[in-house]
C-alpha cells in the first residue's frame, strides 16, 4: 500500500515554515544560553575514559527551557561525599541553528579533540545563565516531537550539574571561567614580592676555637641540645655555639656543631659541656688558636628579604696577594717587571699572568719565587712577548689552594633563614686564620630581587627550574599569595614563575599541596590532631605526614 | 554505680589515627604524550557531618556552579564491637605514672573492634584504580599505628588496622537519565582498647619489709637466727607535735642549742628545724646537744624563735606516697626456734 499521492506528508516549504516558526519562537520566548563544547585532551582506549579535557570554546544559542516550573532532579542532598546538587535541565534548541552556528564550527575543529560535530554531544557543557551554573550534557533526544511534517526540528538536551575534576574552563567569558574559581583542588603558591640583599659584618680576634671536634654524636635527642664551652679567661670571651641534630633510622643524633661565637682569648682549649634535649652520649672537644686571628662572629647588619632557600655566605681571604706590575720596552716587549706587593702566605710559587697584547704580537709569560714567610721574593720574564703596545696588567694568584694552611685560612660560614625568608642568623663552620682587619662578609642575593606585573586569573604559569604548571585561581598581590589549581608538579622555594599571558615573574617563597580552600577537604586537620597521638619513632611507610 | 565521669576519647582518636592513613593519596592525570597534567591530592573527610554546617560551609553559594569536586573519599565509622579474642582477665591492673609522676592504677583496657569504612568517589575508574592500589599494598591484610589512646598516662598502644572487603559499584549500564556512579568501599576493623578511669593507685608505701635468715636451708629444722627488719623513717614532720622554740640565733656548726621547753625530747631522737635534720647526743632542761645536718640534710643557720618539731614513729606512720623518706633498719638475734607466721603477724 502506497500513501496517498493528494496528500501531502509535509512539504520542504511546509517544514522550512515550521522550522522558521520554532527558530522565531525559541528567540522570543528562549534564553541565550553558552554552548561548550568538550575537547578531548587524553583518552584512556581500555577502559573506555576521557582522563582528560578542556573547555574553550563558547557559542552562544537560543534555548527553551522545557523544565520552567524549576530544576529536575534530586535537588541539593547531603551524601556521605558531602553536598552534592543533584539539579537537571532540559532545554530545547533548534537543530538548524546548531547547523548553522556550531556544528559548522567544530568540523574544522581537529579530529583528536573533536570526536563529533554533526549534532550536539552528551559531554558537552551548557551554560545556563540565570543561575550562573554549568550542566552536562547528559542525553541529546532528537525526535520529540516525533517527525511533525515528517521531520524533526528541535533538540532536547537534557542536563545535569556538570561534576568537575581537574578539567581547563577558559572559554575567554570572564563570567563563566570563574564559576569554577573556588572549585577543584586549589593549593597555595607563596611568591615573593620584593628581594633584598642581606648584610653582616664579621669580628676578629686571637685566642679563639679553631675547631670542633664531634668525638660521640650522642642518641636520643628529641630536642636540640645545649653545648657550653668552658668560660674564657678574664678578658676573653667565652665561645658559644649551636648543635644541629639530624635523624637516621629513627634515632636523632647531633649532626654537626657550629659555632656563633668562637670566643676570644682562650689559652688553653676549652672543655665542652653537651646536655639537655632529651639525648645521651654526645661528646665533643675543640683546638684553639692563640697567636693568629681568626673570624670569631659574625653579626647580621640586616637581614634581607626574599629568601626562600638559605643563601650563600662569602668571607674575603685573610691575606693579601701579591701583586705587580710590567713595564714595555723596545719593539713592544715587555722589559721588566715590578714586586709592588709581595704578599704572604703562599705556600707554593704562584702563576703569573701576563695580559695579552692588544692586537696582533705573543703573550708574555713570567714565574715567581717565594720566600721565608710565603712572600714573593722575585719575578722572573721567561718570554717577554711582542706587540705591547702599552703597559700590560699583571695577575699573580692568590687562590686558597696555594696558601699555607698553617698561617691563612679562609673563614667558611653558613647563614639561617626564618620562615619569612629573611637571614636570621649567621653560623660559623670554619673560623678561618691569619685575618689581620675584619673581613668583608657577602651574602647571595635572594632569587629575583623584585616580583613584577599582575597575573592573571585562568593563566598559565611555569616554574623556572621544576617546569611545574599550574593555573592561576586568584592572585593577590598585597600578601604575594597565589591560588593555584590543575598543578602538574611540585614548585621549588626559589625558583621563579612566569605568567603564560601577563608575563608576570616572581619567586617562589614556599608552596604546600595542601588544599584549605575546599570547605569538604579535611586531609589538613586529620594530619594535625593525628600528628598529636600518633606515634611515628618507627618509618612510616605511607610517607610523611 | 557506674557514673565516674572520664572520656579519653579513644574513639576519637581511633577515628582520626584511621582517617590520616588516607590523607596523603594522589591521582595524576596525563595529556596525550603521557606527561603529568594535573596532579590532584585527594580530598579526604569524615562522612557523617551536621547537615546544615554541611550545607552552610559547601554550599555558601546556593547557584553553585557543579555538582561536586571529584575524586573523593570519605571515611566513617559503622560498628562497635568488643572483641572476646583479645579478652584479658578483668582484675588485672598495671600501674602508670602522670605527669605528675604520680603512680595511677589502670585496669587492663576492653578490646574493641571500630568498623570502618572508606568510600572512594571517582569520576573515572583509571582514578579509583590509582587510588586503590596506592592503598591496598600496604594491608596484608592488617597496618599497624602506634597511638596515644590516654595522653595523662603515656599509654600507647599498637592498633592493628585490617582490611577486610573490598567492594565497589559502578553503574554504568541503563538509560542515560542516570549518570555513571563509580564507588569504590573498603571495610576495615580497627582493633583499639577501652579503658576505664584511672585512678590514683590505692596502694600505698611499703610499710615494713622484715628479712629472716636461718642457719640452713632446711627451714624446719634450722634455726631462725638474724631478722632484718626495715620501715620508712619521715624526713619531714607532720604531727606538729612540740611547741619548742629555739631562744638563740644558731649559724652552721653550733651544737649546743637553747631552747624555751625540752620535754618532749629525747636522747637519741631527731629534731627537725626548718629543713635541717639533727639527732639529740645530750638533753638539759633549756638545750640540747645534736649532731647537725643529720639524714644528708644541710647544716643552715636558724633564727632565733623558730620553731623545732620532733621526728617520730608516728610522724613515720604517715608518709604518703610521694613523699621523700628514708629507712629505720633493725638487726635482731634469736636464739628460740620460732618461726614467723605471715598470717597472725607475730612470732610463734
Amino acid at each position: 500500500m502506497a500513501l496517498n499521492p493528494f496528500f501531502l506528508q509535509g512539504s520542504q516549504s511546509e517544514q522550512r515554515l515550521v522550522q522558521e516558526l520554532i527558530n522565531e519562537q525559541l528567540r522570543m520566548y528562549g534564553v541565550d544560553v553558552t554552548y561548550i563544547p568538550r575537547k578531548i585532551v587524553n583518552k584512556d582506549t581500555i577502559f573506555n575514559e576521557i582522563e582528560s579535557s578542556k573547555f574553550d570554546d563558547n557559542y552562544t544559542i537560543e534555548a527553551y527551557v522545557n523544565t520552567y516550573e524549576g530544576h529536575s532532579g534530586a535537588g541539593d542532598i547531603l551524601t556521605k561525599f558531602g553536598m552534592s546538587l543533584r539539579d537537571e535541565l532540559t532545554i530545547t534548541i533548534s537543530k538548524e541553528r546548531y547547523d548553522d552556528f556550531i556544528a559548522s564550527f567544530l568540523e574544522s575543529e581537529s579530529d583528536d579533540e573533536i570526536i563529533l560535530s554533526s549534532r550536539p554531544r552528551e559531554g558537552d557543557l551548557v551554560y545556563f545563565p540565570l543561575g550562573q551554573r554549568l550542566f552536562e550534557v547528559k542525553f541529546v533526544e532528537h525526535e520529540d516531537p516525533f517527525y511533525q511534517l515528517g521531520k524533526n526540528y528541535v533538540y532536547q538536551l537534557k542536563c545535569e550539574l556538570f561534576e568537575y575534576e581537574d578539567e581547563v574552563i577558559d572559554t575567554t567569558i570572564g563570567e563563566i571561567d570563574t564559576q569554577i574559581k573556588e572549585e577543584g583542588y586549589i593549593t597555595t603558591l607563596q611568591l615573593i614580592g620584593i628581594g633584598q640583599t642581606a648584610t653582616a659584618s664579621a669580628l676578629i680576634n686571637s685566642g679563639y676555637v679553631r675547631e670542633v671536634f664531634l668525638n660521640n654524636d650522642g642518641n636520643g635527642y628529641t630536642s636540640t641540645p645545649v653545648i657550653q664551652f668552658d668560660d674564657a679567661p678574664t678578658g676573653g670571651s667565652t665561645a658559644t655555639a649551636v648543635a644541629i641534630t639530624t635523624s637516621r633510622g629513627g634515632v636523632a643524633s647531633i649532626k654537626e656543631i657550629l659555632i656563633t661565637n668562637a670566643g676570644s682569648g682562650y689559652t688553653v682549649a676549652p672543655n665542652i659541656n653537651i646536655y639537655s634535649g632529651g639525648g645521651t652520649g654526645a661528646a665533643a672537644t675543640c683546638s684553639i688558636e692563640t697567636s693568629n686571628k681568626g673570624v670569631v662572629s659574625i653579626a647580621v647588619d640586616d637581614g634581607g628579604s626574599g629568601y626562600p632557600t638559605i643563601p650563600t655566605v662569602t668571607i674575603a681571604q685573610p691575606s693579601v696577594g701579591a701583586v705587580a706590575t710590567a713595564t714595555t720596552g723596545i719593539g713592544g716587549t715587555v722589559a721588566s717587571l715590578t714586586l709592588v706587593n709581595a704578599g704572604v702566605a703562599y705556600a707554593q710559587a704562584p702563576v703569573v699572568t701576563i695580559a695579552s697584547p692588544v692586537g696582533s704580537g705573543t703573550t708574555a709569560t713570567a714565574t715567581a719565587t717565594i720566600g721565608v714567610g710565603g712572600t714573593v721574593t722575585s719575578l722572573t720574564i721567561v718570554d717577554a712577548g711582542s706587540g705591547y703596545g702599552s703597559d700590560p696588567a699583571v695577575t699573580i694568584d692568590n687562590s686558597d689552594s696555594i696558601k699555607d694552611p698553617t698561617l691563612a685560612v679562609r673563614a667558611v660560614a653558613k647563614a639561617e633563614i626564618s620562615s619569612g625568608n629573611i637571614v636570621t642568623a649567621i653560623r660559623i663552620v670554619n673560623p678561618g686564620i691569619g685575618y689581620t682587619e675584619a673581613p668583608t662578609v657577602t651574602i647571595s642575593n635572594p632569587p629575583l630581587v623584585s616580583g613584577s606585573g599582575v597575573f592573571q586569573f585562568n593563566e598559565l604559569i611555569t616554574g623556572s627550574t621544576s617546569g611545574t604548571t599550574a593555573r592561576v585561581k586568584e592572585w593577590n598581590s598585597t600578601t604575594n599569595t597565589m591560588k593555584i589549581s590543575i598543578i602538574d608538579g611540585y614548585f621549588v622555594p626559589g625558583e621563579t614563575v612566569v605568567g603564560s599571558a601577563s608575563s608576570a615573574t616572581y619567586a617562589v617563597g614556599s608552596y604546600s599541596s595542601d588544599d584549605t580552600y575546599n570547605k569538604y577537604t579535611d586531609n589538613d586537620e586529620i594530619e594535625t590532631e593525628a600528628d598529636l597521638i600518633l606515634d611515628f619513632t618507627e618509618s612510616n611507610p605511607f610517607g610523611t605526614y | 554505680m557506674l557514673g565516674t565521669y572520664f572520656y579519653h576519647e579513644i574513639i576519637r582518636k581511633t577515628v582520626v589515627s584511621f582517617g590520616t592513613l588516607f590523607n596523603q593519596i594522589y591521582v595524576k592525570h596525563n595529556d596525550a604524550n603521557s606527561d603529568v597534567e594535573s596532579e590532584i591530592k585527594v580530598p579526604l573527610a569524615y562522612g557523617p557531618a551536621q547537615k546544615f554546617l554541611a550545607r552552610l560551609e559547601q554550599q555558601a553559594d546556593l547557584n553553585r556552579a557543579v555538582q561536586i569536586n571529584l575524586p573523593r573519599m570519605s571515611f566513617e565509622m559503622n560498628s562497635i564491637s568488643y572483641d572476646p579474642t583479645r579478652k584479658v582477665s578483668v582484675t588485672q591492673t598495671f600501674k602508670a605514672v602522670d605527669d605528675n609522676t604520680r603512680v595511677k592504677k589502670v585496669y587492663m583496657p576492653v578490646p574493641y573492634n571500630l568498623g570502618f569504612e572508606l568510600n572512594i568517589l571517582t569520576k573515572l575508574n583509571d582514578d579509583a584504580l590509582q587510588i586503590l592500589e596506592q592503598i591496598l599494598p600496604y594491608f596484608q591484610p592488617s597496618f599497624n599505628v602506634t597511638v596515644e589512646l590516654i595522653d595523662s598516662i603515656g599509654e600507647k598502644r599498637d592498633i592493628p588496622v585490617v582490611l577486610d572487603n573490598i567492594s565497589f559499584q559502578d553503574d554504568y549500564e541503563g538509560d542515560f537519565s542516570t549518570r555513571r556512579a563509580l564507588i569504590y568501599t573498603l571495610q576495615f576493623t580497627a582493633k583499639t582498647y577501652l579503658f576505664g578511669p584511672i585512678a590514683d593507685s590505692t596502694e600505698g608505701i611499703i610499710r615494713k619489709v622484715q628479712v629472716d635468715y636461718y642457719t640452713d636451708t632446711n627451714q624446719l629444722s634450722a634455726k631462725r637466727q638474724v631478722r632484718y627488719t626495715a620501715t620508712p623513717q619521715a624526713r619531714k614532720d607532720y604531727d606538729n607535735d612540740t611547741g619548742a622554740l629555739l631562744t638563740e640565733a644558731v649559724d652552721t656548726s653550733e651544737t649546743i642549742i637553747s631552747l624555751n621547753d625540752t620535754s618532749g625530747l629525747s636522747v637519741g631522737g631527731r629534731v627537725i628545724i626548718d629543713s635541717e635534720i639533727m639527732k639529740i647526743t645530750n638533753l638539759t632542761s633549756t638545750s640540747m646537744t645534736v649532731k647537725r645536718g643529720y639524714d644528708s640534710t644541710i647544716a643552715a643557720e636558724h633564727a632565733n624563735g623558730t620553731k623545732l618539731n620532733v621526728l617520730s614513729t608516728a610522724d613515720d606512720s604517715r608518709i604518703v606516697v610521694g613523699d621523700d623518706f628514708g629507712f629505720n633498719e633493725s638487726l635482731d638475734f634469736f636464739e628460740s626456734g620460732a618461726d614467723f607466721s605471715p598470717t597472725r603477724k607475730v612470732d610463734l
